[in-house]
């Protein structure tokens, strides 16, 4: 586990990577008004979010998805390898699940919307640090039918226990969390280590590729 | 212009009868030129004569107008040989002054102009040609026109110089070289070769000028229709890719603009909200302010996603539906179930099939979180030969359809809106048994009214690995079926 679960009362050091100023403020001044998470640091790029961010080695970063120049599908991949301790969010607008997909498999831990409420805000954060952020029935189809794909290359063993993709193909037809825990006869916790350990294939499978397919991805925006 | 040529010849032609032209070209100038015997005229030649010398002499011929030429022949030899041409047409040769060679010409003179060629060849010492054509008319007139000074000679070999119609200014009048009977040439003729008659020009039709002209209007046409054809289709594709890229920037504009400022909007109540929330009032209207500005982001999603050309898909149609039956029956407290088929093809889903179908399943959700009290909805959306079909069932309290009136539980817009693009709707319930409403459309609504019948060809998409893992055979039966489905050919 993170050392963020020893340091319980400390407040998570969140950092906040959005191009649109108003935005920007905006989220700063939400997360830092919840008393476990501290906004220490914004950054308008993502080339600036890779100078920055690996000195002050925060614990969240929240990451937009479109950014000028180097998008933050990009910037979580190179992210990822400078701070594998850190949790990676993206931001999302509520129609761009492929999109969100590609980051989830480019190294993120979980995506919010942007106008989710506060209070939900707030527990989807805790969600995602302490692992097993919760996922939509449309990410979780694109997940099982990614798994189901041909192996990419040789190196690329990384395959979902028949309880992980049991566990998805219920998320994707609408069971939310708890109603997979009283489906399977487990608790909820183990629903969500189970989560956990499907986002870590995700990002395993996602390494052996260069880091390199995402620099030269262009994004289409909308 | 036309109208100024037409004049001119209206009035060459009132000149030509009121001067008589045809009577005095055959009594003064021609008639009685030849001799009445033989039926020749005089031994004509260039100016100067030597051997292995090649002459041709031209001469043209006027028939009037209206006659009917009951007998022509022409009479000719040369010393000492000649090639003949009638209009062109090269008719004998002959190579002894000694015989005349006749030629009946009756069938080939017509009325007006026709030419007459000699190309004559002297191989020794004195030169000439000899000839002599008398026509005689249906109404009994006589036409005679013999060799004498009124041909001319025509200099080098120019090219076409027999079809000519009218003399170069560069020609020379023909001489006579001495009457027929003179020395050198007293001997009589020896005989008169009559040759047969001469038939005029039969062309088969293909080899005919109209015909070939109007061949090549057709080709042209053929050529000219298929450009506009070409054309017109490229218009129409470019046409389709201005709107589609329209569409798209439109869309990305909302979404940019409008979308993102909403989204701020929404930041901004929301950190006001947080900041004063001791002040009794503001955080009411705050939090009021934030629930409609959610809604407002929520709307206008759904028009973006209308408008985005890049949502054309069946996929997206699939998750855009699946998502809102979340969000929707997640607010109104009931269970969502989704059933989708794993494989869903990438094939185009048109924008007003999507977006009528996506009301219908609107309506339809809607119907059960008001009427039905049902715990659980199930949404099953599938997609085989061709056709999207949307199933959405609860386990509610149920209706008799046939107490209800159609026009008061609302399948007949259900109805109609399918009806729009082609499809269909099936509803079942009974009381107690839950409803279960089914919205089927084709991919490709055929078109109405397009003026381009643009075809879709239909493709087999490679079959999808998700298929054989598929748990239940019937489904995977399905799936087989969805083979079938029609995506654009471009």
């Amino acid at each position: 586990m993170t050392a963020s679960t020893n340091r319980h009362s400390a407040p998570l050091r969140v950092a906040l990577v959005e191009d649109q100023r108003d935005v920007r403020e905006s989220w700063a001044r939400l997360v830092s008004s919840f008393p476990d998470f501290d906004c220490v640091v914004t950054c308008a790029t993502g080339e600036e979010a890779l100078r920055v961010l690996p000195e002050l080695r925060p614990d969240v970063i929240l990451m937009d998805i479109f950014l000028p120049r180097m998008s933050g599908i990009e910037c979580t991949a190179r992210l990822r390898a400078l701070l594998p301790e850190a949790k990676i969010v993206i931001l999302t607008a509520s129609d761009d699940d492929e999109m969100v997909f590609l980051a989830l498999e480019a190294g993120a831990d979980g995506y919010l919307l942007k106008r989710t409420e506060p209070e939900a805000l707030r527990s989807a954060l805790w969600d995602v640090v302490h692992g097993g952020a919760p996922m939509s029935s449309v990410i979780a189809r694109l997940v099982v039918e990614s798994f189901r794909q041909k192996p990419r290359g040789p190196a690329d063993t990384v395959r979902l226990s028949a309880r992980e993709e049991e566990i998805l193909l219920l998320l994707s037809r609408g069971f939310t969390n708890k109603e997979i825990a009283d489906q399977l006869g487990v608790s909820i916790e183990t629903v969500r280590s189970h989560l956990k350990h499907i986002y870590e294939k995700l990002h395993v499978r996602s390494r052996a590729e260069a880091v390199a397919r995402y620099m030269t991805a262009r994004i289409p925006r909308g | 212009m036309g109208h100024a040529v037409c004049h001119l010849i209206l009035w060459t032609g009132v000149v030509t009868l009121m001067w008589g032209r045809p009577a005095r070209l055959l009594a003064a100038e021609e008639g009685g030129v030849l001799d009445p015997e033989w039926g020749v005229g005089a031994w004509i030649w260039d100016t100067n004569c030597t051997d292995k010398q090649t002459c041709r002499f031209w001469r043209a011929v006027d028939l009037p107008e209206g006659s009917v030429v009951a007998r022509a022949r022409l009479r000719i030899t040369a010393d000492n040989g000649f090639r003949l041409f009638v209009d062109g047409r090269e008719v004998g040769r002959g190579s002894d002054w000694r015989s005349l060679t006749e030629y009946d010409l009756t069938w080939v003179l017509r009325p007006g102009r026709h030419v007459l060629a000699v190309e004559a060849f002297n191989d020794r010492l004195e030169a000439g040609v000899l000839a002599g054509l008398r026509v005689t008319f249906l109404d009994g007139r006589v036409m005679e026109l013999g060799t004498d000074t009124n041909w001319w000679v025509v200099p080098g070999e120019p090219r076409g110089w027999e079809k000519r119609r009218r003399p170069s200014p560069d020609w020379r009048r023909a001489v006579v070289v001495g009457a027929f009977g003179t020395a050198p040439w007293t001997t009589r003729p020896l005989a008169v070769v009559e040759v047969p008659p001469l038939q005029p020009v039969n062309l088969p039709f293909w080899k005919q000028g109209w015909f070939q002209l109007g061949l090549l209007g057709l080709c042209l046409a053929a050529v000219g229709v298929s450009l506009r054809l070409m054309a017109r289709l490229a218009w129409h594709r470019h046409a389709e890719d201005l709107l589609h890229r329209e569409r798209m920037r439109i869309a990305r504009d909302i979404h940019d603009e409008l979308g993102a400022g909403l989204t701020q909007l929404v930041l901004l109540a929301e950190v006001a909200r947080k900041e004063h929330a001791a002040v009794p009032g503001v955080a009411e209207s705050l939090q009021r302010l934030c629930g409609r500005a959610r809604a407002l982001a929520a709307a206008l999603d759904e028009v973006v996603w209308a408008i985005n050309s890049r949502r054309d898909t069946v996929r997206d149609f699939v998750s855009h539906t699946c998502k809102y039956a979340e969000t929707f029956l997640g607010q109104a407290g009931m269970r969502c179930r989704l059933d989708v088929a794993p494989e869903l093809p990438a094939a185009t889903f048109a924008l007003p099939t999507r977006r009528n179908l996506f009301l219908a399943v609107k309506e339809a959700l809607n119907n059960a979180v008001k009427h039905s009290g049902a715990a659980e909805v199930r949404l099953g959306i599938r997609c085989e030969a061709g056709h999207v079909e949307v199933r959405i069932a609860d386990d509610g309290r149920g209706f008799d359809p046939a107490t209800v009136p159609a026009d008061r539980n609302g399948l007949s817009n259900l109805r109609q809106r399918m009806g729009e693009v082609g499809g269909g709707c099936e509803v079942v319930s009974a009381p107690g048994r839950g409803c279960t409403v089914v919205l089927r459309v084709p991919l490709h609504p055929p078109r109405r009214g397009g003026r381009l019948g643009v075809r879709r060809a239909a493709t087999r998409p490679a079959h999808s690995p998700g298929a054989e893992s598929c748990p239940s055979a019937p489904a995977a039966e399905r799936l087989r079926g969805t083979g079938d489905v029609v995506s654009r050919s471009g």
